[in-house]
């Protein structure tokens, strides 16, 4: 017999996305993947969090202000995660920007569950 | 679209940074009572360096509380670094008055996260706060009391081995 099984393609939803970049979501992996700099990464929510943090913590004011020789790259390397970003600095105000839509857009989804569907009997 | 973070964890962000400040409030807590029941058996006042050893105990099961919480809800507990405790007081009476400063500072902070439960509505953690708001009601009680008995024995003659004595039996009955 012929063996029709076909893997499932996994399907994305965009959750928020810019000119530099977009993030999906996947809710039958329950994860996200980021498309930026180049590369489609996948992160679960422990390395989401991760990676917002991260970023997040980046003192951008500060690299923009500094004036010695270093170059304007930071290497952003999650524990326990796959993937590694090197970016510069205008990309790590384009990644920030991405997170932070996303991180509303998440946020966004979260009360409409609340108030729409959770209370619905 | 799924709300995975939701059902990941029940804390928000915020909720939960705050409750890990909480956890190194009282990690804090308990090795600066360490500290003074070593200050306290040091001088000779060896009541007063059991007393200090049983809150540093009761401070490290309050850390263990809100970390085992914050584990639970599916938050991350931080395990805390505490740094920078004091070794030397400058009178035994000093010991006490930042016991209480201490404590007082405590209970501000269960407030504080008391309020952002509040605005966000989360009245599970709400009701979890509510064990350590009765329980800030004995301990400041306690380090309030302890204080009082500087005044009320005095610091002069044998007062301060009175006070060292009495500390030890120091109980708070809830009217």
């Amino acid at each position: 017999m012929q063996n029709t099984a076909i893997a499932s393609p996994i399907h994305f939803e965009e959750v928020f996305s810019t000119k530099k970049g977009s993030i999906y979501q996947s809710d039958s992996e329950n994860c996200w993947y980021i498309d930026f700099a180049g590369k489609l990464a996948r992160f679960d929510y422990r390395n989401l969090l991760k990676l917002k943090k991260a970023v997040y913590n980046i003192d951008i004011e500060n690299i923009l202000l500094t004036s010695d020789k270093s170059a304007d790259v930071e290497i952003i390397f999650i524990c326990a995660c796959d993937h590694c970003y090197v970016l510069s600095l205008l990309q790590i105000i384009a990644l920030k920007e991405l997170l932070q839509g996303t991180f509303v857009m998440l946020d966004l989804n979260h009360i409409i569950q609340d108030r729409l569907f959770r209370l619905v009997v | 679209m799924k709300d995975i973070i939701r059902v990941k964890s029940l804390l928000s962000t915020d909720v939960e940074t705050l409750l890990n400040q909480q956890i190194k409030k009282e990690a804090l807590s308990s090795s600066i009572y360490l500290s003074m029941a070593s200050w306290c058996g040091r001088n000779g006042y060896d009541f007063s360096s059991d007393y200090f050893f049983k809150q540093a105990e009761e401070e490290r099961v309050h850390q263990l509380k809100f970390y085992k919480y914050v584990l639970d809800m599916g938050g991350m507990a931080i395990s805390p670094e505490v740094t920078n405790i004091k070794l030397e007081y400058n009178s035994f009476r000093e010991v006490f008055e930042e016991a209480l400063d201490q404590e007082i500072s405590v209970t501000q902070s269960i407030k504080n996260i008391a309020a952002r439960c509040h605005k966000e509505q989360d009245y599970v953690t709400l009701e979890f706060l509510n064990w350590f708001f009765k329980e800030q009601r004995e301990e400041e009680y306690k380090a309030r009391r302890a204080l009082e008995l500087f005044d009320v024995i005095g610091e002069e003659g044998t007062g301060r081995w009175q006070i060292d004595k009495n500390v030890g039996q120091i109980v708070y009955t809830e009217g």
